[in-house]
């Protein structure tokens, strides 16, 4: 059930990155287009696809997978059962170019310019298109041997056995997918899990993930990769605890040590846009306007995906003087497709104690019990909901957190409850919806702060 | 009469299903004395639909790259699991019970001609200042007299006692039962056919919601029959013969035809559910029931009777009829939103199946009054969605929220 999530994710991976827009203001015909968009990501389709008017874009994509429960069920599957890579990479490269068509016929259908070329800027109102197929190189060290998140479903072969390096979301993403299929997965984490996401949340999550064989070097860091004449990667590592080298051998190793914005080949210093110094990010006002009046930046280069569609549309619908609507980015809620999903909208705890004070939050949740896991005699322990709410008056709702199956579609409709202003005495009001792990949000009653036993009983 | 010592309690409650357990809980927690009367076993439970989840995804490995995964299934192993899960439950309920100090006993409940309002359990008798009435319901049945041989099939109960699965199964009716009974027993391996009276499956249930269910049960291999009744049923050697009859409405002139459907070893009646009330003898208690024997409660559940109340399956409920937004608020002020696709988990499988979408916005600044939805995971994507519905959440409110991706809840938030 988890695969699709995984298979789906890096498809994602691979359509979304970073774009600038430029504005070129139609002043009598001085301009080849009215808008320019380098970048066929997420963010530059969703604007392209509202305006179209004398329009171009700049695309160039560069290329960087259970144990399941059926048996549990009832269902008496002859062993050994084995997973084939090439089917499952295959089916995901055809949908890709099925999705990379669909996004082209959109395009046209608005008669949106598409050109399969790099794009630099010249000065502030001219780009110049570059087709060259480099790699840019991103991660420091070892990157000839090593491969990213982008690349895994074009690999020709099964990636074997795997280092995945960083344990952001999609590090523990791709670590689970693995071990998923069958393949021996090891995440080497520098310090913490999931960094900027609740803390207890992340432990859970990797706890479960260490439960279902899915292996965790903790506060390490990789030194250095070599390729042994066998074709193996022996890979160097500090264990920042004891100072202690180690080394092991995989078949691959797999970088996901964060998103770098890809500024580097756009020439941006040159006509004036400034970049933060340590991020190297574009500097945005709350309107996504650079320091250049014309040129705005939206999507991974500055903010984080998924929100840059929307930065998308309501900037499109600015530039077209048809509202003066601002991105909120308050309450954008996500999740983490880990073999243990997780769901969250709002303020971690972490986050609430500080804007609030500890005094001024009261934190409600419960250890519930998803009725497929029972059966299939799945790991419990780990599934979990937690509500952050403001302590005094009716209670208001900051931050919500889940653990458990389906966590995207149980934590979308409460996205849009906390957006129109949830208290926790609303929430509570609910009429559950009964058999689902969802409606177990509408029960919870045990505050941390009552130190009382918060696991679910009955039904 | 006086003889007989009486149990007095503050509440007293008939029923230990989800009604009435949570009423005797919630007095025993501000303080009241209570006790639960239940002739059968407190509780229940809904794995068989896990199974037949599981059934599907397993047609669909072999796309996802997994090879040799072609399975069978034991029912008898997942009967047992189920009734093993069931009893645990039944056990933490004892428990919780017991824990709050609330009596339970075991037994059919009779209202006595006492003039306070008192409860006879096998010989003994009990009362209360407030009564509670939380019988629930129980399915329909059809009589031999109406339909020779009817009962020869089961309900809806006698399908958690069948020891193996069915080759051949034939369900009646249109509801939400007759529909998840066929779809389970047609995943599990049953041959399966579904008789209905009308032209559609979920006919209270929003049009969009109810022709794309009509649509999916067909295409996932159901036998459906519209336009339909059975008219006898018979034991034969190789097991039961339904006979039936279909009949056009658009076509008044076509004689009513008349087909059999044989070797069935399980037929299904799932034709509506009635409430427990007959055997309570409410008659002489001045609680007032509606034609079909619910009991009538006002908003704050009072029977027509002072101190007997009663919640659940045993009252008669509101039913919400798909344009009862047009009736309320009228054609103009009524704006639907819908969207159809296909779930990106069948992207790249070979079985595909209709995720259908649709809101029901009144008025100017496009309050949303109703969601409908039908599709994967459409169960887990509702209770966020139902508690915003609830605080009155509009159309642009959904618009403003932030995706998550990739979900299909999230086409909900990107309606247009």
């Amino acid at each position: 059930m988890n695969i699709y999530i995984y298979v789906y994710i890096i498809m994602c991976l691979i359509c979304m990155y970073v774009f600038i827009i430029f504005m070129c203001v139609a002043a009598g015909g001085k301009f080849d287009y009215d808008l320019l968009v380098i970048g066929g990501g997420s963010g530059g389709l969703a604007v392209l696809k509202k305006l179209g008017q004398k329009v171009a874009v700049l695309d160039y994509v560069e290329p960087s997978v259970t144990k399941w429960d059926a048996q549990k069920y009832g269902w008496q599957i002859p062993q050994p059962v084995s997973h084939d890579w090439a089917t499952l990479a295959e089916s995901v490269q055809n949908y890709v170019k099925s999705l990379n068509w669909g996004h082209r016929v959109q395009l046209q259908d608005r008669k949106v310019k598409y050109m399969n070329m790099k794009g630099s800027l010249v000065d502030d109102h001219t780009v110049r298109c570059l087709s060259s197929r480099g790699k840019e190189v991103r991660v420091p060290g070892a990157l000839e041997f090593g491969i990213s998140s982008d690349d895994l479903f074009w690999l020709k072969e099964t990636p074997g056995k795997t280092l995945v390096v960083g344990a952001s979301y999609v590090g523990l993403e791709c670590a689970g997918f693995l071990t998923g299929i069958g393949l021996e997965a090891t995440v080497m984490v520098r310090s913490i899990a999931l960094r900027g996401f609740d803390q207890q949340m992340s432990r859970l999550v990797t706890d479960y993930m260490q439960g279902y064989g899915t292996r965790f070097c903790w506060d390490c860091v990789p030194k250095k990769v070599e390729k042994l004449p066998s074709g193996l990667l022996q890979v160097t590592w500090t264990d920042s605890r004891t100072g202690q080298d180690h080394q092991d051998t995989f078949n691959s190793v797999l970088w996901a040590v964060g998103r770098a914005p890809e500024t580097g080949t756009l020439n941006l210093q040159q006509v004036g846009v400034e970049l933060d110094g340590d991020t190297r990010k574009v500097m945005v006002a709350d309107d996504e306007r650079t320091s250049v009046p014309n040129i705005y930046a939206i999507g991974d280069i500055a903010q984080l995906t998924p929100t840059a569609i929307h930065a998308g549309k309501l900037l499109a619908r600015r530039l077209a003087g048809l509202s003066s609507q601002l991105m909120d980015y308050s309450n954008v809620p996500t999740t983490v497709f880990t073999p243990l999903e997780y769901g969250c909208v709002g303020l971690s705890e972490e986050e609430a104690e500080r804007r609030y004070g500890k005094d001024k939050v009261e934190v409600y949740h419960a250890f519930y019990k998803p009725l497929e896991f029972t059966v299939a005699e799945r790991e419990l322990r780990q599934c979990y909901i937690k509500v952050v709410c403001e302590r005094d008056g009716d209670q208001k709702v900051v931050g919500l957190h889940f653990t458990g199956p389906n966590a995207g579609e149980v934590t979308q409709g409460f996205a849009l409850s906390l957006r129109c202003g949830l208290s926790y005495a609303q929430l509570r009001d609910s009429v559950g919806i009964h058999p689902t792990c969802a409606e177990e949000l509408t029960k919870i009653y045990i505050t941390k702060r009552s130190g009382l036993d918060a696991t679910v009983t009955g039904c | 009469m006086a003889d007989q010592p009486v149990s007095r309690y503050d509440l007293l409650v008939v029923g230990g299903g989800s009604g009435g357990l949570a009423g005797a809980r919630r007095a025993a927690e501000l303080g009241a004395t209570a006790a639960v009367i239940e002739s059968h076993k407190l509780g229940g439970t809904c794995v068989m639909w896990n199974a037949s989840s599981h059934a599907e995804f397993l047609h669909d490995h072999a796309d996802y790259g997994f090879e040799g995964a072609c399975a069978r299934f034991s029912w008898q192993s997942i009967k047992n699991k189920r009734d093993a899960y069931v009893s645990r439950l039944n056990q933490i309920y004892r428990n919780n019970l017991d824990k709050a100090k609330i009596h339970t006993i075991q037994g059919h409940a009779r209202f006595t001609g006492d003039p306070e309002p008192t409860v006879e359990v096998s010989g003994r008798k009990y009362t209360a200042s407030h009564i509670l009435i939380a019988t629930g319901g129980r399915p329909s049945t059809v009589s031999d007299e109406d339909v020779p041989g009817a009962s020869l099939g089961i309900t809806s109960d006698g399908f958690f006692e069948l020891e193996s699965c069915p080759k051949r199964s034939v369900i009646v009716g249109a509801g939400y039962i007759a529909v998840e009974m066929a779809g389970i027993l047609s995943s599990l391996g049953s041959t399966t056919s579904l008789i209905i009276r009308q032209g559609g499956v979920l006919r209270n249930f929003d049009a969009l919601i109810s022709s794309n269910c009509t649509r999916e049960l067909q295409n996932s291999g159901i036998d459906l029959w519209k336009n339909t009744q059975v008219r006898s049923v018979h034991k034969t050697d190789s097991g039961l013969k339904i006979v039936l009859a279909t009949k056009d409405p658009e076509d008044k002139d076509v004689e009513e035809k008349t087909s059999s459907i044989e070797g069935v070893d399980c037929l299904l009646w799932a034709i509506g559910r009635e409430p427990n009330t007959a055997g309570l003898n409410l008659g002489q208690m001045g609680v007032d029931l509606d034609s079909k024997g619910h009991i009538v409660v006002d908003e704050f559940q009072n029977t027509t009777r002072k101190g007997i109340y009663a919640v659940g399956d045993v009252c008669g409920k509101a039913l919400l009829t798909p344009d009862e937004a047009i009736k309320s608020w009228g054609k103009s002020s009524v704006k639907t939103y819908t969207t159809s696709f296909t779930p990106m988990y069948h992207a790249i499988t070979t079985r595909k199946t209709l995720c259908v979408m649709k809101l029901v916005c009144v008025g100017k600044e496009e309050k949303v009054v109703g969601l409908h939805m039908q599709g994967v995971g459409c169960d887990e994507m509702l209770q966020g969605f139902a508690v915003a519905i609830k605080m009155g959440a509009t159309k642009a409110d959904f618009d403003k929220t932030i995706a998550i991706h990739p979900t299909s809840s999230e086409e909900l938030v990107t309606m247009r």
